[in-house]
């Protein structure tokens, strides 16, 4: 179960998950200066229409709380950077720590599902058969030698590897119906 | 090696060209970002391109420059190295061929100078030209010399078109053919502008940046509306649009309705993905069918409408798919003889 933050003491400081967020993506070590202001939150375009929430989602990193990989909330952050701006301590890079973590959840197999990427599918066909997002952009198409070396640069083998997941849940779900 | 000196340096420009910035531009070779988004405001692009051509300016577009890759990027989609190497790849064709970059849309400006921040960390600058060196040793060839080589130092500057067109604008005011006869106009200028430091080098330059869209409507004959949600983000929130649209699509309405409260004509924007976000009729039905409320106003690209003050053919403006009863009213009130 987990714990309300309220409900947290001081031997729940744990530093574990921190250091490992660290190791992934170092400019996250400032998330230490917060001063949980909640300049961030109260400015914050995901907050107003959604259950984020960047000062909960950064203590309960500080806290060592894995839960915030399951939570669905770092999946409903704009990164528009919003609260990178009008935080009062210097480099502490919200959205950076906000990608960090989903690819963590990434890495853990949490999120997001399939049915969420079915947009993003289409697109990454378009990128790599037409080197845009979109069908038939304005001007010229991007020849196919060029587009050659985009498939070098990415595969985009984490929509697969959801892919993958998501047929092997429906499988388990089936067997056990 | 430079990491940070990506953007263009309007300051210095403004300070040694004090009273014709444009002539810094004159003999140098220009290239036209392509944004994806384009394809549905083509008089993003087509506007901006003719105003370079009266102003006697060269430029062109790079055949083989690639999507940003940005929305990639923001759903975890892409790693950091991977999103560098697509942008340093970008950045390596564009100056191959040109020594100034233009950007439409906020979101690919701020790809490239994120892109470009990653590699100041020596692991991911290791990883990325890791993967920029295996195009060069699957293609067996290079191009052009230095081909996808981390660009150490680069001649070739980015910059936002806004901050162009701001910068030239007297130039611009002389080519106007009609004005905004008192029109008022509420603007959005979008996170990824708003919120961005990576260009800036001063406090100056960063406030100044947030005046810039209200300064030119004033100077095109227009009065700037201030309003509530002025800073709030358009909805696309990352492609949020398209995971939690509801959500989103809360943001937008915020947004619109906050506009229309204050009597604004119309809402103007520097980016074509805030302009779909906050135009497209899908999105604008949605909105009446969710939150109950039918909203109107109508929105346009700085470029669009400089092309529409411009005088030119409405269709090379304003694409024929996104006109609105209301659209049409501010281009023909705009565009009424004297």
């Amino acid at each position: 179960m987990i714990k309300k933050m309220a409900d947290h003491t001081h031997i729940d400081w744990n530093w574990a998950f921190y250091k490992e967020l660290v190791e992934d993506v170092d400019e996250n070590k400032n998330i230490i200066q917060c001063i949980s202001c909640g300049k961030c939150v109260g400015d914050c375009s995901a907050a107003k229409v959604s259950t984020f929430n960047s000062r909960k989602i950064i203590q309960k990193v500080l806290r060592g709380d894995k839960s915030v990989l399951k939570d669905s909330d770092i999946w409903h952050c704009y990164l528009c950077e919003r609260c990178k701006r009008v935080c009062p301590k210097e480099n502490i890079n919200i959205p950076l720590l906000i990608l960090n973590l989903r690819n963590q959840s990434f890495k853990k197999g949490y999120g997001p599902r399939y049915n969420d990427l079915r947009k993003y599918v289409e697109m990454s066909e378009r990128y790599l058969t037409l080197g845009t997002v979109l069908e038939e952009p304005l001007g010229e198409d991007l020849p196919q030698e060029r587009i050659k070396e985009l498939n070098i640069i990415c595969n985009f083998a984490r929509i697969n590897y959801v892919f993958k997941a998501s047929q092997k849940k429906k499988k388990s779900v089936s067997k056990k119906k | 090696m430079n990491f940070n000196e990506l953007a263009l340096d309007l300051d210095t420009i403004a300070r040694d060209y004090p009273d014709n910035p444009l002539e810094y531009f004159k003999d140098k070779k220009l290239c036209l970002f392509k944004a994806c988004l384009e394809k549905y405001f083509p008089g993003v692009r087509w506007g901006f391109q003719d105003l370079l051509e009266e102003l006697q300016l060269e430029s062109s577009t790079c055949l083989n420059q690639s999507c940003c890759s940005g929305t990639f990027f923001q759903r975890n989609l892409i790693t950091r190295a991977q999103f560098s190497a697509i942008n340093e790849r970008n950045l390596n064709e564009m100056a191959h061929q040109a020594e100034i970059a233009f950007f439409s849309c906020n979101g690919c400006y701020n790809s490239l100078l994120r892109g470009r921040d990653f590699l100041k960390n020596p692991e991911i600058r290791e990883k990325t030209q890791n993967i920029l060196d295996s195009i060069k040793s699957e293609l067996k060839s290079e191009r052009y010399e230095g081909m996808y080589d981390i660009l150490n130092n680069p001649e070739l500057k980015l910059v936002h078109d806004l901050d162009f067109l701001y910068l030239i604008r007297n130039d611009v005011l002389n080519t106007l053919k009609f004005d905004l006869k008192g029109l008022k106009v509420a603007v959005h200028y979008g996170c990824h502008y708003l919120n961005l430091s990576r260009d800036k080098k001063t406090t100056r330059s960063y406030l100044g940046s947030k005046t810039k869209l209200e300064e030119l409507i004033t100077l095109f004959g227009g009065i700037p509306v201030d309003y509530q949600e002025k800073e709030s983000c358009c909805g696309w929130g990352a492609s949020q649009l398209l995971i939690n649209p509801k959500e989103a699509h809360k943001v937008t309405y915020n947004k619109l309705k906050s506009a229309e409260n204050v009597g604004a004509d119309f809402l103007l924007m520097p980016c074509p993905t805030c302009l779909y976000t906050l135009s497209k009729p899908e999105y604008r039905q949605n909105i009446e069918k969710w939150f109950g409320e039918k909203l109107e106003i109508p929105t346009i690209h700085l470029n669009e409408l400089i092309s529409i003050l411009r005088g030119c053919e409405e269709d090379r403006c304003i694409s024929l798919t996104r006109k609105t009863p209301r659209l049409e009213e501010i281009f023909e009130i705009i565009t009424e003889d004297k």
